[in-house]
C-alpha cells in the first residue's frame, strides 16, 4: 500500500514530535507534583445497591431484581407485555437453556434468535427485523448507575446497541463502588479487549431545546435483570 | 517524492474570514431576540445541571486539582506519550496518521476512504473534524458525508456549523427544528413534539447507519498505556459510527492523549458533570482493537488521525500550553456572560466562548482573531468553572498583550503577533508611560490638562460611539488635597 499520505504523515510526525520534544527537553519526570485523590466515604453493600438502582431508574432504565432461576420467565413476561415476538441471544450463555425452556413453555409464540450471523452481511435485517436482545454484563458501578459490557465473539458489541429493546443481566455481586476502583482492582490495563462499553441507560438526547428524548439511535428501552440483590 | 520535500498544505481555514467578521457578527446576533432567548434558556439550564451534580465542593476542588495535574503530566510527557500511543495502537492493529494542517488531515482521510472505495460516510460528533472542515473537503471529492449526532444532523440540514461544542443545535428551538424538518425531510408531518422529531431523526439515521461503509468519529481521550480510544456520548451514534461500518476513522488533536488507563475515571467524571451535569453519559465506549477474525461485528480497519493545527505553537509557551489541558466540556461557555448574549456563531470560530478565544489564535493566527480576546469583561467565571483549571482570564490578557506587541520576527513569536497594534495607540501609551515616570513633567502636563480641559474634543473614536466624552476636572486631585489641607490648618 503506497499512498501519498504515508509520506505526508511520516513527515508531519517527525516535524510535530521534533517541535514538541524541543520544548520539554530535560524535563524531570521524577519531580512532577503529587496528584491528590478524593477519598469517598465507604458505603455498605445496601447503600451501593440502592444508589446503583436509583441512578439507573432516574436514567429511565427499568430495573427488575430477580433470582437466577426466574430469568426465562421474567424475560417472557416482559416480551409479552411489549408484544415482542423474538429475542436475539447468545446460545452459549449460561442462561441460554433457561431461556429456551421458558420460550418453549410460553403461551404466545416466541422465537429465540441466536447471534450466529456476521453483521457485515446482514445489516438491513439486523437493523430492521430484530426487536430485542439479551446480553450478560461483567461488572456494575454504583456511583454512576453503570453496567459494564465486555463484548465477546458470542456476545458482539452491537448486540446492546442495534435492537430497540435491550435486556441486560447484571449481578449485584459484581458491583463496584466507582469506575476508578473497578479499573484498578480488576487490572483492566492488562486485558483490554477489542471494545468495552459502559452503559447507564437507554439511548437518549437533549439536542432539541434541552428536551430529553429516549431512543435517539440505540435502544429505546434498557431492562436490567438484577441478580443477587435481595 | 522524498519525505523531506513534503510541504504541509497551509491553505487558510474558512473560519479565519468568519472570525475577522466578529464585530459585525456580534451586532447582528445581539439584535436577534429569538437567538438570545434560546441561548439564555439553555445556559441557565446547563448551569443549574452542573451545579446540582457537584454537591460537595471538597470533592469538586480535589477532582479539579487532580485532573489539572493529570493533564499537565500528559502535556509535559506529550511527545513520549504520542510515541507510546502510536506503538500501542500499532500493536493493537490500529493505524496511526499524523497531520500538521487541517487540509493534510482531510487529505489523509479522503485517501483512506478512497483506498477502501468508501461511498456512504456517517460521522459521529467530532469538533476536530469541524476544525478541518472535513465535510466540505469530502463533498468536494464527491463523497456523501452525513452527520449523525442529532444536534449535528440538524445543524447540517440548516447548512450551519455548531454553536456549542456539546449541544451543537442549541441556538435553535423546537419550532425552528420542525421547520427545518418540514423543508428537508420527505413525508414529515409537521409537529413540534420533540419525541416525534427525534423519532424522525432516528428513522432516517438508522437507515443510513445500516448502509454506511465508513464511520468517522472524534476522540474524547486516547490512552497511551493501552492504545485505547475513548468516546463519551448519550445517543449511541458514536457507537453506531465506530462499530457498524467496515472502516472506522477517528480524528483527534494531539493534546487528547493521557498516560494511564487509571487517569480516565476522574477525567470522565469531571467531563460529564461539568458539561451536562450527568454523573456519567449513557455510553462510554473504549475501543482498543479492530474486529478480530472470530468476532461478528466491528470495523475491519481502524485509523487514528492525529492533528497538530497550531497546538504545537500553544505548547511552545508554558503559559499558553495550559490551553491544551482542555477536555472540551463547554462549561466555560455555559457560564460566560458574553457567550450567553451573543451566542456561539458570532465568534466565527469552530470553538466559541472563552475556550474558543484562547484556542483559535493558535489555529487561525492572531490577525484573524484579534478581536476575540477583547470581547471579555474578565469576570473570571470561565476560570472558576474550568474542570482542569485553565486560567482563561489570565490567558485572555496575555493574548491581548501579544496582539498589540511590536513583532520582532522571532521564530518563537505567535503567528500574527502585533496584529492589533495601532501606531497612535502605541504612541499614546509610550507618552503616558514617559510622563508617569517623570514627576516634573507629570505636574506640568496635569496643569495643562486641567486648564485646557475645554479643548478636549467631543468625539473620541469608538469611546464616544456609545458614551459621552470624558472631561478632565478643573483641578487635579493633588491640587484639591493641597487646598483642603491648607483650609484645615
Amino acid at each position: 500500500m503506497s499512498y501519498k499520505f504515508e509520506e505526508q504523515s511520516k513527515s508531519a510526525r517527525n516535524a510535530i514530535l521534533a517541535k514538541l520534544k524541543a520544548q520539554v527537553a530535560g524535563a524531570d519526570y521524577e519531580k512532577l507534583p503529587e496528584e491528590p485523590t478524593f477519598e469517598y466515604a465507604k458505603q455498605s453493600r445496601e447503600q451501593l445497591l440502592e444508589n446503583f438502582v436509583s441512578l439507573l431508574k432516574s436514567n429511565h432504565a427499568e430495573v427488575l431484581p430477580i433470582k437466577e432461576e426466574e430469568i426465562g420467565a421474567v424475560v417472557v413476561k416482559q416480551l409479552q407485555k411489549r408484544k415482542i415476538d423474538s429475542l436475539l441471544y447468545n446460545p452459549n450463555a449460561q442462561y441460554a437453556n433457561a431461556l429456551a425452556s421458558s420460550f418453549g413453555a410460553s403461551s404466545t409464540e416466541l422465537t429465540l434468535l441466536p447471534f450466529d450471523f456476521n453483521v457485515n452481511e446482514n445489516k438491513l435485517n439486523y437493523f430492521n427485523d430484530i426487536p430485542a436482545s439479551i446480553t450478560s454484563s461483567r461488572w456494575a458501578i454504583a456511583e454512576t448507575g453503570t453496567i459494564v459490557l465486555w463484548p465477546t465473539p458470542d456476545e458482539p458489541r452491537t448486540m446492546s446497541l442495534v435492537p430497540p429493546v435491550h435486556f441486560v443481566i447484571a449481578d449485584a455481586d459484581t458491583l463496584h463502588s466507582n469506575f476508578a476502583s473497578l479499573v484498578e482492582q480488576q487490572n483492566w490495563k492488562a486485558q483490554m479487549p477489542t471494545n468495552v462499553l459502559l452503559i447507564s441507560g437507554p439511548s437518549k438526547t437533549a439536542d432539541i431545546q434541552q428536551t430529553l428524548a429516549f431512543g435517539a439511535h440505540g435502544p429505546k428501552e434498557l431492562i436490567v435483570l438484577l441478580l443477587n440483590s435481595q | 517524492m522524498s519525505v523531506n520535500q513534503y510541504v504541509p498544505d497551509n491553505k487558510e481555514s474558512k473560519y479565519a474570514d468568519s472570525a475577522r467578521a466578529f464585530r459585525q457578527n456580534v451586532a447582528k446576533d445581539l439584535a436577534d431576540e429569538q437567538l438570545r432567548s434560546n441561548f439564555h434558556g439553555a445556559m441557565n439550564y446547563l448551569m443549574d445541571k452542573r451545579k446540582a451534580s457537584f454537591p460537595s465542593s471538597d470533592e469538586l476542588e480535589t477532582l479539579r486539582q487532580q485532573c489539572k495535574l493529570i493533564k499537565q503530566r500528559a502535556l509535559v510527557k506529550l511527545p513520549l506519550l504520542l510515541e507510546q500511543l502510536e506503538n500501542k495502537l500499532h500493536e493493537n492493529g490500529i493505524q496511526v496518521h499524523w497531520a500538521e494542517t487541517i487540509n493534510d488531515a482531510n487529505e489523509i482521510i479522503a485517501q483512506i476512504i478512497e483506498s477502501k472505495n468508501g461511498k456512504n460516510i456517517v460521522k459521529g460528533k467530532s469538533m476536530v473534524s469541524e476544525e478541518t472542515a472535513l465535510n466540505d473537503y469530502l463533498q468536494a471529492r464527491n463523497m456523501e458525508i452525513l452527520e449523525s449526532d442529532m444536534g449535528e444532523y440538524i445543524v447540517q440540514l440548516a447548512k450551519e456549523h455548531p454553536s456549542h461544542i456539546i449541544m451543537p443545535a442549541i441556538h435553535q428551538n423546537k419550532k425552528q427544528v420542525a421547520d427545518l424538518f418540514a423543508e428537508h425531510v420527505k413525508g414529515f408531518e409537521y409537529t413540534t413534539d420533540v419525541d416525534t422529531l427525534i423519532g424522525e431523526g432516528r428513522r432516517i439515521l438508522r437507515d443510513k447507519f445500516s448502509r454506511a461503509d465508513v464511520g468517522i468519529t472524534g476522540v474524547n481521550f486516547a490512552v497511551a498505556e493501552t492504545g485505547t480510544i475513548c468516546l463519551v456520548e448519550n445517543e449511541g451514534n458514536g457507537q453506531m459510527s465506530s462499530a457498524v461500518p467496515d472502516l472506522h476513522i477517528a480524528i483527534t488533536g494531539i493534546e487528547k492523549v493521557v498516560e494511564f488507563l487509571e487517569d480516565i475515571p476522574p477525567l470522565l467524571s469531571l467531563l460529564t458533570r461539568s458539561a451536562t451535569g450527568q454523573a456519567i453519559t449513557t455510553y462510554f465506549n473504549m475501543i482498543t482493537k479492530p474486529r478480530k477474525s472470530d468476532e461478528k461485528d466491528g470495523p475491519e480497519e481502524v485509523h487514528l488521525v492525529l492533528l497538530d493545527n497550531g497546538r504545537s505553537q500553544a505548547f511552545a509557551d508554558e503559559e499558553l500550553r495550559q490551553t491544551l489541558q482542555c477536555i472540551r466540556c463547554g462549561a466555560c461557555m455555559n457560564h460566560c456572560p458574553v457567550y450567553t448574549r451573543i451566542g456561539g456563531h458570532a465568534y466565527g470560530t469552530v470553538y466559541p466562548g472563552p475556550i474558543g478565544k484562547i484556542i483559535s489564535p493558535h489555529q487561525l493566527g492572531i490577525e484573524a482573531t484579534k478581536d476575540l480576546p477583547t470581547a471579555s469583561s474578565l469576570c473570571g467565571a470561565c476560570g472558576e468553572v474550568c474542570p482542569v483549571k485553565i486560567p482563561i482570564p489570565q490567558i485572555l490578557q496575555r493574548l491581548r498583550v501579544e496582539s498589540v506587541k511590536k513583532p520582532t520576527g522571532s521564530p518563537k513569536e505567535l503567528k500574527g503577533t502585533g496584529a492589533n497594534r495601532k501606531t497612535t495607540e502605541a504612541l499614546t501609551w509610550q507618552v503616558w508611560s514617559f510622563i508617569h515616570r517623570h514627576p516634573n513633567i507629570y505636574a506640568v502636563s496635569m496643569w495643562f490638562a486641567t486648564r485646557l480641559r475645554a479643548l478636549v474634543p467631543n468625539k473620541l473614536g469608538a469611546w464616544t460611539r456609545v458614551r459621552s466624552a470624558p472631561k478632565p476636572a478643573a483641578k487635579t486631585l493633588h491640587e484639591r488635597i493641597k487646598l483642603r489641607t491648607e483650609e484645615a490648618s
